[in-house]
């Protein structure tokens, strides 16, 4: 193997300076691009029912404030990519890099990007791809939602646009489908409701802890069992809420040249695997395969391996998907995810290596749909950065995002790494 | 309304899944309808292996309840799918009937 | 003139059962008089998601099945119904498409209260008599609805029955041997268009509605055929109670035992444009061949067709092909009262 450095050139354009290097691996000829993709800032807004807040409040706020924190002047931002899922279902509206562009009065390169729950995710993930590429130096992203403004049916209805039309056709619907995967998951491996359940008691203890949390309060076991019945066998509190909310993050070129104001915590993978649309095309239904080849290509782009990750933020959608995502991500052993997660082991103060959802996941501090993947970045960008918080992970410098689209069609797993 | 053409297209494969036997590889019980189905509520939801190995997705219709479970023999039937609205083209589809 | 028969036929009920005695007590009625006024304990109910469109198709297809044809064979395809699901857009294409018949066929919707399936019959008598096609598939079909508390209520019921019709061959189900109809302005039983419930003239129903028709069309066909009542092994009426099939039979001289077996009335109500018809399917499946069937629909509005059929040597290989009507007594679920409101839409 030889590193070749080249075109290590650097050059004036429009006041930009910019440098990359290439490595390429004789053995296989693969052509990596050595990754590393500074997280300037991340800011969350309030996760909720926020009746007087519009998208444009959402994002202007978060932006604005992400821009700040970053230490860079607005015009210094290069493009904006917009995660999102509903606005044009719900709100017939479309066109948001322009949208939000304008209301940001940054006129620039701005793109909408769209890939269902995981919207916010391939927005951070093409904000990655944008500056290893070299075309962009500093690029905002925004994940934003606004889900309230509208019936919980029609809401319930346009999230199945995320699935395919035999499920839609079927009378399914987010719970349905994941309720489906539960079923096979409980019967083959034993998990139990009780197990599921932990994972939100889990999840609304960490949101006790977090400010911008939809739910900061706890919940029992016997709460969960007790509360009503969505889609056999998931209860009410199984499943995340319909939320409110925008993130945003500031991600910027990392060159050998320090950049002023910079953090220590870098992008070290992304990467986005895609399954079959529906539900009954996949191979099996006790695993997000997308969720297994993106986990994979992560930590291969990051030259780890789980049991090195130290906190990480996965999607929880409903209790058993945090399962899945234990198990998917290599955390833990196919069907024993359940009983890990019940005895505490990933649980902020029990847990003694990996902690996870110390956001209160999906479940507790809400899901804008379009907004979660960047705030799963937000989360773990503070935990390395050691901004925390009572939420801290002493010593996290490894931190993993996974962020899933529909009932598994899309997954995109993120790994960052604190440079302390 | 449900566009007529999607209707019109989709009846070579509504056709082609009528009349098929499967089996039950996992199902839910939907308590909490989305738009359209409210009228239906609450229904079962199943994913069944037909003869030829695809899956399928669709509700379970006319059953006793000690037929939902997984492993149960089905065949797929002909059955008004969603609410068409008082004007719009009924939409015909596969559902699941025990066997 | 080519003989015609039927080749194959199929019924379906749905799995739904409303009791009489339900619907009585909602109404402060006394359950055991209302049953044994109508003759009837329990009536089939079509679930939410069925309609006469999903009947006929599964009818259709055990007629088919039993024909041992193929679908794309059939050239007519006729659907009677008084609920057809549209007012304008016909049940016999949807029906036709979805049971993979091609383009290559004739299709319309008929409507004549319940005795449009018959009328298909009659019609493709002259289809294939006179040789312009080989195969044809009628079917009467209705999700029966009636206005709550009328006495419709007790008894407006839903199935399906199909019947393959085609050239007769040594292996036929049974050869229509004559037809007679009899036919008048008589509004007996009608309803609007845009109205949802039907309205009737009570005990005009009666005498100068069902009995003037069924007997007109009755006595018209003994007289075609020079027969009379005691040569045939069973007779089929219409059935919109239970008492009216049994007078006109003994009026016309049959006995209890040529009438049993097509009372399908006594087991799920008055199936409408499906009744003759699954009275008949009913009787197909027990007759032996050589045996002679007597069949009169009833149509309000008004008219009847009247049909002499012989069963013929096909129907021991190919009558358990299919389900037959009494398989579908076995698989039953009740309901109650407001359970048939949630299905039928009326709350």
């Amino acid at each position: 193997m030889f590193k070749i450095t080249m075109f290590q050139t650097g050059f004036e354009f429009w006041s930009f300076e910019f440098w990359y290097c290439f490595e390429i691996r004789a053995s296989d000829f693969e052509f990596i691009i050595n990754m590393e993709v500074a997280i300037l800032s991340g800011v969350n807004s309030k996760f909720g029912e926020l009746w007087e807040t519009s998208p444009r409040d959402l994002v202007r706020d978060v932006a604005l404030q992400a821009i700040s924190e970053a230490g860079i002047k607005p015009s210094e931002i290069d493009a904006i990519f917009v995660g999102n899922m509903l606005s044009g279902m719900l709100a017939q509206q479309e066109h948001l890099g322009a949208f939000f562009a304008e209301e940001l009065g940054l006129p620039v390169s701005a793109i909408r990007v769209e890939g269902a729950c995981a919207s916010g995710g391939l927005a951070v993930h093409l904000g990655v791809c944008a500056i290893s590429s070299g075309m962009y130096r500093n690029v905002l992203i925004v994940g934003v939602e606004k889900m309230t403004d509208y019936k919980p049916e029609e809401v319930a209805h346009a999230l199945m646009g995320a699935g395919s039309d035999v499920e839609r056709e079927a009378g399914a619907t987010f719970p349905a489908l994941y309720a489906l995967m539960a079923q096979v998951h409980m019967t083959r491996f034993g998990t139990t409701s009780e197990q599921l359940a932990w994972v939100a008691v889990k999840n609304h203890y960490h949101a006790t802890l977090s400010e911008n949390a939809q739910f900061p309060f706890a919940v029992s076991v016997e709460q969960v069992l007790k509360s009503s019945m969505v889609a056999y066998p998931l209860h009410l509190l199984d499943c995340s809420p319909i939320t409110d909310g925008a993130s945003a993050v500031v991600l910027s070129i990392n060159s050998k040249h320090q950049i002023p104001n910079s953090k220590t915590v870098n992008i070290i993978a992304s990467a986005v695997a895609t399954d079959t649309l529906g539900l009954a095309q996949r191979k099996d239904l006790t695993t997000i395969d997308a969720a297994v080849r993106a986990g994979k290509m992560a930590y291969e782009q990051a030259g780890i391996g789980p049991s090195d990750i130290d906190v990480c933020e996965v999607h929880d959608c409903f209790t058993i998907a945090e399962v899945l995502a234990m198990e998917d991500l290599g955390f833990f052993k196919k069907g024993e995810a359940g009983e890990k997660i019940a005895a505490g082991v990933t649980t902020l103060g029990k847990g003694k290596k990996l902690i996870v959802n110390t956001s209160g996941g999906l479940k507790a501090a809400g899901h804008p749909v379009g907004a979660t993947g960047v705030k799963q970045i937000v989360e773990v960008f503070h935990q390395l950065a050691g901004s925390a918080g009572k939420k801290q992970v002493e010593g996290a410098r490894l931190g993993l995002a996974h962020n899933v689209g529909g009932s598994g069609a899309t997954a995109v797993v993120h790994i960052l790494k604190s440079l302390k | 309304m449900i566009s007529p053409v999607k209707i019109w297209r989709n009846q070579k494969k509504t056709r082609n899944l009528l009349g098929r036997e499967g089996k039950i590889l996992t199902w839910t019980k939907v308590f909490v309808p989305p738009s359209g189905f409210e009228g239906q509520a609450p229904y079962i939801v199943a994913i069944a292996q037909l003869s030829d190995k695809t899956h399928c997705t669709a509700q379970l219709v006319d059953y006793e309840e000690k037929q939902v479970k997984i492993g149960q023999k089905v065949r797929t039937v002909l059955r008004k799918t969603r609410d068409p609205g008082t004007e719009g083209v009924i939409p015909y589809g596969i559902k699941f009937r025990p066997i | 003139m080519q003989k015609v028969s039927i080749l194959g036929y199929g019924v379906y009920v749905p799995c739904y059962r409303l009791k009489i005695a339900e619907i009585a007590s909602v109404w402060g009625k006394n359950g055991k008089d209302v049953e044994r006024s109508l003759g009837i304990i329990e009536k089939s109910v079509a679930g939410v998601d069925e309609d006469a469109v999903t009947l006929a198709y599964e009818a259709a297809t055990s007629a088919v099945a039993r024909a041992g044809i193929k679908a794309s064979n059939l050239e007519v395809c006729l659907v009677g119904s008084e609920s057809h699901p549209y007012a304008v857009n016909p049940t016999s294409t949807i029906v036709a498409e979805l049971l993979g018949v091609g383009k290559n066929y004739m299709a319309a919707d008929l409507e004549f209260a319940c005795k449009a399936a018959t009328a298909g019959i009659v019609a493709t008598c002259g289809l294939i008599g006179s040789g312009m096609v080989e195969f044809a598939l009628v079917v009467g079909t209705d999700t029966a609805q009636a206005k709550p508390h009328d006495i419709l209520e007790y008894t407006a019921a839903s199935a399906a029955a199909a019947f393959v019709v085609g050239k007769h061959t040594k292996n036929s189900l049974a050869d229509i041997i004559e037809t007679a109809s009899f036919s008048s302005d008589t509004p007996d039983f009608w309803r609007r268009d845009g109205v949802r419930f039907p309205s009737h003239g009570g005990r005009f129903t009666g005498e100068p509605a069902y009995f003037a028709h069924v007997l007109g069309a009755s006595l018209r066909l003994l007289g075609k055929t020079h027969t009379k009542s005691h040569d045939y092994h069973y007779c089929v009426f219409h059935m919109p109670n239970g008492k009216f099939p049994r007078a006109v039979g003994k009026r016309l001289g049959f006995t209890d035992r040529q009438l049993a077996p097509s009372l399908i009335f006594d087991h799920i109500g008055n199936p409408y444009s499906a009744s003759s018809l699954t009275g008949l399917a009913a009787v197909l499946d027990m007759a032996k061949p050589g045996e002679r069937i007597f069949m009169v629909s009833y149509g309000s509005g008004a008219g009847s067709d009247a049909f002499s059929l012989q069963v013929g040597k096909g129907i021991i290989a190919r009558r358990n092909k299919a389900l037959k009507f009494s398989d579908y007594l076995t698989r039953k679920t009740t309901i109650s009262y407001v359970q048939y409101l949630k299905l039928r839409g009326k709350i």
